[in-house]
């Protein structure tokens, strides 16, 4: 799976998704810390619908943590201050980076965990879809 | 009088930053971090997008620290972000794929997807609820649990909280002109100092982190008289935004190997404000130009302010201070004008004592 869809699914769904792919790999290979998880900032730049220019909205307040296994970087980094689940997207990354034979059981995992949360952004918004305005016409 | 230099108050600050602490404790009762998250929405909102810094946590923790004042608060949140380092830019972020939480508009009343009020304060009585002083975590728990059990309409999959956008169908309509992408790297106030006359990502980006009161003064000034605008909510969307990183290892990043931090809330604003155009031959007509705002959290007051002075700068009228961007912009940034205002009470005794000389030498002058 690309890395774009698995780290919108580790960082949407359940944390305990990475951290079980994650123990799998630290049970059997070598994983060195290369940046312990550390804070930083991400600079949002937008595009604004008026003149469609650029712009920068501010900073996100971040967590990343590199690791490498086999000679493969792997890197993990999302919003707020979350030092265990960077480490665990660091593994997972270093694991797809390394080809590691693990990663080929994991599209399943992940694919599950996508439809749990497709499920409750559905409901989340079926809930706010109750806040939708039935006009009706008056006969004036 | 000479020139004296003092020093000395060490002890009294240490015990001024000890009445301070008293302050905040003196009930006995200390704030929990968790408790201001989930209860104070609306000030964590506003301390994000002033501070222009996003993590709720950090804003309840500089709430709890500054008890409540919201530009201390401020203050701190810019302080932190100092001392942090900027590891990456995002992917652009686009506000089409913000996934609506509430989404109206003033403008029109039927738009693709429909008018979703969500969570908004605007057609409630604003009668105080005296039964929030007796309110437990037990209630909020029932209440929650018996919300979950209502009956749900299915929905259609294909929109999923991402709706079009009005200037869209407005603009096939033709009623906006077309406007190119441009894709000029934005400057950064935060970088490099704000010079005049600005870039549109200078403005956009001072708004944006502005003082909510401020902006909205200054926006209520255009309206009232100051400014010659006349404009009306097009699209108004409160929602999360996802970010996206490239791979910091690869200099050519292809679309699926981006990394995925996360969601923001934001506030997104499309005024709409007439403007009268000459087409040739003396023949005039009305179009519509776009005052456009966007700032962190749900903070809407703000977003339609700072659509409306969007457009107003955008237009530079300096018959009206609300057009003058020297004026505007360097006056609503919080730290800014909270700082300079506040320093007013810090020592001035040599500057005030060398203005106090020239009146006695003066007097004294005249005397003779």
């Amino acid at each position: 799976m690309e890395r774009r869809r698995r780290t919108e699914i580790l960082i949407n769904g359940n944390k305990n998704v990475a951290a079980t792919l994650a123990q799998q790999i630290l049970a059997k290979y070598e994983v060195k810390t290369i940046e312990k998880p550390n804070n930083g900032l991400v600079m949002v730049k937008v595009r604004e619908t008026a003149k469609n220019s650029l712009f920068y909205l501010g900073e996100v307040f971040v967590t990343e943590c590199k690791v490498e296994i086999s000679g493969y970087i792997g890197f993990g980094i999302l919003k707020g201050h979350e030092p265990e689940l960077a480490y665990h997207l660091a593994v997972v990354d270093a694991a797809y980076n390394a080809q590691l034979p693990e990663t080929e059981r994991w599209n399943e995992v992940l694919l599950k965990e996508e439809a749990a949360i497709h499920e409750q952004r559905k409901n989340s918004f079926m809930k706010i879809l109750k806040t939708k305005v039935n006009f009706e016409t008056m006969d004036v | 009088m000479g020139y004296v230099a003092v020093k000395g108050g060490t002890i009294a600050i240490e015990e001024s930053i000890k009445r301070l602490k008293y302050e905040r404790l003196k009930k006995g009762v200390v704030l929990d971090i968790g408790r201001i998250e989930a209860g104070l929405r609306g000030l964590i909102d506003q301390v994000m997008s002033e501070s222009s810094l996003y993590d709720e946590t950090l804003a309840a923790l500089a709430i709890k620290h500054a008890e409540g004042n919201l530009e201390e608060a401020v203050f701190l949140l810019r302080a932190y972000r100092s001392t942090l380092p900027r590891k990456h830019y995002s992917q652009i972020v686009n506000t089409k794929d913000m996934s609506i939480e509430r989404r109206i508009s003033a403008s029109f009343k039927d738009i693709p997807g429909g008018q979703i009020l969500g969570a908004t304060t605007d057609y409630t009585h604003r009668l105080l609820d005296f039964d929030l002083m007796e309110e437990t975590d037990e209630d909020a728990v029932n209440w929650l649990s018996a919300y979950e059990k209502e009956m749900l309409d299915e929905v259609d999959e294909k929109h999923f909280g991402k709706l079009p956008k009005v200037s869209d169908y407005l603009r096939k309509e033709g009623l906006f002109s077309e406007c190119v992408m441009d894709n000029t790297e934005p400057d950064d106030v935060t970088r490099k100092s704000l010079t005049f006359p600005s870039t549109r990502s200078q403005r956009l980006q001072v708004l944006t982190r502005g003082q909510t009161g401020a902006v909205t003064s200054l926006a209520y000034a255009v309206i009232r008289g100051y400014g010659s605008l006349h404009p009306t909510v097009g699209e108004l969307r409160v929602g999360y935004l996802p970010v996206y990183i490239d791979s910091p290892f690869h200099s050519f990043n292809r679309e699926d190997d981006a990394y995925y931090i996360g969601e923001i809330k934001a506030t997104e604003v499309e005024m709409l404000i007439p403007e009268t155009v000459e087409i040739g031959d003396g023949k005039k007509e009305i179009k519509f130009e776009i005052g456009y705002g966007l700032c962190f959290g749900q903070n809407e007051t703000k977003a339609i302010a700072m659509g409306i002075l969007d457009n107003s700068l955008e237009k530079g009228n300096r018959d009206y201070p609300t057009g003058d961007e020297e004026f505007v912009l360097y006056h609503i940034d919080s730290v800014e004008s909270t700082g300079f205002i506040s320093h007013l009470k810090l020592p001035h005794y040599v500057t005030f004592q060398s203005k106090l000389d020239i009146v006695r030498k003066s007097k004294s002058k005249q005397e003779m």
